[in-house]
């Protein structure tokens, strides 16, 4: 019993930390579509 | 202004090609130890080029020294030039010889005059391009630079030896990997398209740490097939294209911007013979007017890369940018 309420914190716990990332986290979803554009015009600036 | 061009092979022949179109150059002065390859470069070239019938690494009156020869001959002639106080510029991308020619700063300050170190397609417009991309960040994090293709024989036989030998990463500090491991798919601007990548002996991170200090991991990879890894340490057993075949570069940038971690992917396609003669013609005109100081480093960070992309694309060497979306397109 002991062990299956540790195991249950433990799933909770690491829940809540990966909801704060989800929730919070910048770094946004890689790339997984696109193509080559060639640079010109404002991005030469 | 007057030009030496030391090598005069795939690389050599296209920038000496570029030189001689350019108002600012007088004269080009071309040395090769191939006499009768050497008079049918120049007999090509028209009047502003002439053969200098003499060792690689004999004095010269030039104002700038291109070294566009094999690899293991660009240390001792740069040393020589600096000595005379002629500006060098190095094509080479051996990294024995740029981590040497990068040792020769302090000297060259203190004479007053530029070496340039890896005025090629890469290292060379991968530097530029690190740049470009680098300016769009806060911080910049990790560069990782990748290459397909080769120039001409010379250029092949280094890219043959390069697998064989041990990569030098930058991961805070200087990390060696076994060349040929660590396959990575890197995806080149078209028709290159998507490539196997490997480590192996590249110039590029050395060139690149200097230029971005606090930079945490700087990678270089090269397109190779399995046949290539399998004979990278026997004597190369096929003879190579004199004039090599289309090539690509792409450099990932990765930092901070805005407070968001982000990436910015840029690169080129081109044959890495005409590339290199144009960046290292841009980078021998630059040097004549005065637009890169003194000092021994790569391009990074001592060319303005928008001005220098701008005039690279006049010479039809494109840039691209990679677009990536976060959701794939329905079929």
């Amino acid at each position: 019993m002991k062990t299956i309420r540790r195991a249950l914190v433990a799933v909770g716990l690491a829940g809540l930390v990966a909801a704060v990332l989800r929730a919070r986290g910048t770094g946004g979803t890689p790339p997984t579509a696109g193509g080559w554009r060639e640079l010109s015009g404002p991005e030469l600036q | 202004m007057k030009v030496a061009i030391c090598g005069v092979g795939a690389t050599g022949t296209r920038l000496a090609r570029q030189l001689v179109s350019s108002p600012a150059v007088e004269q080009v002065e071309l040395r090769d130890e191939r006499h009768d390859h050497l008079a049918a470069v120049v007999a090509s070239l028209g009047p502003r080029a002439r053969i200098a019938d003499v060792p690689l690494d004999a004095p010269t009156d030039a104002d700038v020294v291109v070294l566009a020869a094999d690899a293991g001959l660009h240390l001792g002639a740069a040393r020589r030039f600096l000595g005379a106080g002629v500006a060098v510029v190095s094509v080479g991308d051996d990294l024995g010889e740029a981590q040497g020619l990068l040792e020769l700063d302090a000297e060259a300050r203190e004479r007053g005059v530029p070496v340039v170190v890896g005025a090629g397609f890469g290292p060379g417009l991968t530097c530029v391009l690190a740049t470009h991309a680098a300016a769009r960040f806060d911080e910049v994090h990790e560069i990782h630079v990748a290459k397909v293709g080769t120039g001409g024989p010379a250029c092949a036989r280094q890219h043959h030896r390069a697998l064989a030998r041990s990569a030098t990463d930058w991961r805070g500090s200087w990390v060696r990997r076994p060349g040929g491991s660590g396959r990575e798919l890197c995806w080149f601007p078209d028709p290159i398209g998507g490539q196997d990548c490997y480590r192996a002996e590249l110039a590029d991170p050395a060139l690149l740490v200097p230029a971005f200090p606090g930079v945490q991991r700087v990678t270089a990879r090269v397109g190779a097939t399995r046949r290539d890894r399998l004979t990278a340490r026997l004597p190369m057993l096929w003879p190579t294209h004199p004039e090599g075949g289309p090539g690509a570069v792409r450099v990932e940038v990765r930092g901070r911007r805005g407070g968001a971690s982000d990436v910015v992917v840029l690169g080129a396609m081109d044959r890495p013979a005409v590339a290199a003669g144009a960046v290292a013609a841009l980078a021998v005109l630059w040097i004549g007017d005065g637009r890169i100081g003194a000092g021994a480093g790569g391009l990074a960070g001592r060319v303005d890369p928008v001005d220098f992309l701008t005039a690279l694309r006049s010479r039809g060497v494109r840039a691209a940018a990679f677009q990536g979306s976060a959701v794939a397109e329905p079929a």
